[in-house]
């Protein structure tokens, strides 16, 4: 059994945006989220600034999710409030009721898989102070805030999804995973609907240390493909896209917003840091084996692009490699370098970039691209957005310990 | 005890989110509308308050066959008492 698998719902929680609509405008425009900020424990020494992607004015929307969600993990609330935006653009209606049996039997044929690179990391770094440094007790909903299918089982619960349901870890790949493997589960039988996606918090000051202890933090901003890059800029959000199988959503007369016509997933096993060559071009393939590229140009790849020293000319190899003399006709972007980089839920704002860009036959820009490295030689929608029509957007989610996940979206 | 009697009441009644109306002793525990969480919070809460470990498991109903919150406010008089 194999079944198309279609996009009818999207929704977003970031620092670019807690709706589609500012999203879309804010990727097309070019504008950055990144600027220096301060995580600190009140009352204390402990405190970092750096660079990040945060989202302001987090309780416009958060105060609103009801008082279950709001006990749970910041990282869960931005999945929820991603889901409850996805659903409602879906025009699903999953309403609980103890006579809606039509509900109860759409709630059985949907699956739930949301990942997290970390889980309630937020949560793990306050118990943690609060337990050594002064002296109290953990708060007993600590571990239920803390464990990383926290977000997914809050949405399940939320709409009553009994289907498949539970989180996928691969740091950086997490949301393309979590998509990915939901798509599976509907083309394969065992779903009828999915939401999937991912959400990630990690912007706390016991995170943030650690993160600067491996050294790849960038100094002021996030800079893909250019000689300058130095690192990369940690934000914070969730990204959830409702999955149908494609006869499922015509018979209800869904608006269709885009097709996954492709999933690629493969292992570098290599290296816990640097990625390989192998397993990009491995990925990417896959995700392209079912996929004719008519026309190179109307092509768009959603790069990885994290703006650290070795992602970028790597990926942009790979990406040389899989198409050849074509991969000059094709057009990047990294849009990381407005929205930073959002861990386990990065590849879920990217997959909803990627779409939003095929409908709109738009690539969003890679900005802070003054500086052009010999290496990374493609064209990657400098500075501003480029209008062409498109085909095909890949999206590309590399993580660290070599775990590599490729999204095909195409139009319908 | 009175003062005692009226903070346990305060915690109580934050979680009680089903609940019209003030809490009382007359309160009936199903009344109150509380959920796995809010029973495990109500819990850590007054342990905090009263300074007093709570015996109780997590999958169990600690609230037992108790009736009213009165019924509750009693054992936790006797929890404090045998400390």
């Amino acid at each position: 059994m194999s079944r198309r698998v279609v996009v009818t719902g999207m929704g977003i929680y970031s620092p670019l945006g807690t709706n589609i609509s500012d999203l879309r405008d804010n990727l097309f425009n070019g504008v950055s989220a990144i600027k220096p900020q301060t995580y600190e424990y009140r009352d204390s020494e402990f405190s970092i600034t750096t660079p990040a992607a945060a989202i302001e004015d987090k309780d416009d929307i958060l105060k609103t999710l009801g008082r279950d969600v709001q006990r749970g993990d910041l990282y869960a609330q931005f999945a929820v409030a991603a889901a409850d935006q996805a659903i409602k653009d879906s025009g699903l209606d999953f309403t609980k009721g103890a006579n809606s049996d039509a509900n109860s039997a759409l709630g059985k044929r949907t699956a739930t898989i949301i990942g997290s690179g970390i889980g309630g990391q937020h949560t793990s770094d306050v118990t943690q102070y609060n337990m050594l440094v002064k002296k109290r007790r953990p708060h007993p909903l600590s571990i239920l805030r803390i464990i990383p299918n926290a977000a997914a089982s809050h949405v399940s619960i939320r709409y009553g999804l009994t289907g498949p349901s539970f989180a996928i870890a691969s740091a950086c790949a997490s949301a393309a995973h979590s998509i990915g493997m939901c798509a599976e589960l509907i083309r394969t039988g065992m779903a009828d609907v999915g939401i999937a996606g991912a959400g990630e918090k990690v912007l706390s000051y016991g995170a943030l240390e650690a993160w600067k202890a491996m050294h790849i933090l960038a100094d002021e901003q996030c800079r893909p493909f250019a000689k300058d890059r130095n690192g990369l800029v940690i934000g914070e959000g969730a990204g959830i896209l409702v999955l149908e199988d494609y006869d499922h959503a015509r018979a209800r007369g869904a608006s269709i917003h885009g097709e996954l016509i492709g999933f690629g997933m493969n292992a570098d096993g290599n290296d816990m840091i640097n990625p390989s060559l192998e397993g990009g071009v491995g990925a990417m393939e896959m995700a392209l084996r079912d996929v004719t590229i008519k026309d190179a140009s109307k092509l768009y790849i959603n790069a990885h692009g994290t703006g650290t020293l070795l992602n970028d000319p790597t990926e942009t190899k790979a990406i040389k490699t899989v198409f050849d003399y074509e991969a000059e006709r094709l057009i990047v972007s990294s849009t990381k370098s407005m929205h930073g980089h959002l861990l386990g839920a990065a590849g879920a704002i990217e997959a909803i970039a990627s779409i939003l860009a095929l409908q709109n036959n738009i690539v969003p820009p890679t900005i802070n691209l003054h500086h052009p490295d010999p290496d990374c030689d493609l064209n990657y929608a400098a500075h501003d957005a480029v209008e062409r029509p498109l085909d095909v957007a890949l999206s590309n989610s590399f993580a660290f310990g070599g775990q590599n996940a490729v999204l095909a979206f195409g139009k319908v | 005890m009175a003062d005692m009697e009226k903070a346990i009441l305060e915690i109580v009644k934050s979680h009680a989110v089903g609940l019209v109306g003030d809490v009382t002793r007359d309160t009936l525990i199903a009344d109150l509308g509380i959920d796995s969480f809010s029973v495990v919070e109500i819990i850590y809460e007054i342990e905090e308050k009263l300074n007093v470990e709570v015996p109780f498991n997590a999958n169990e109903n600690p609230f037992g066959d108790m009736n009213k919150v009165g019924d509750l406010l009693d054992a936790l008089d006797g929890l404090i008492k045998t400390k």
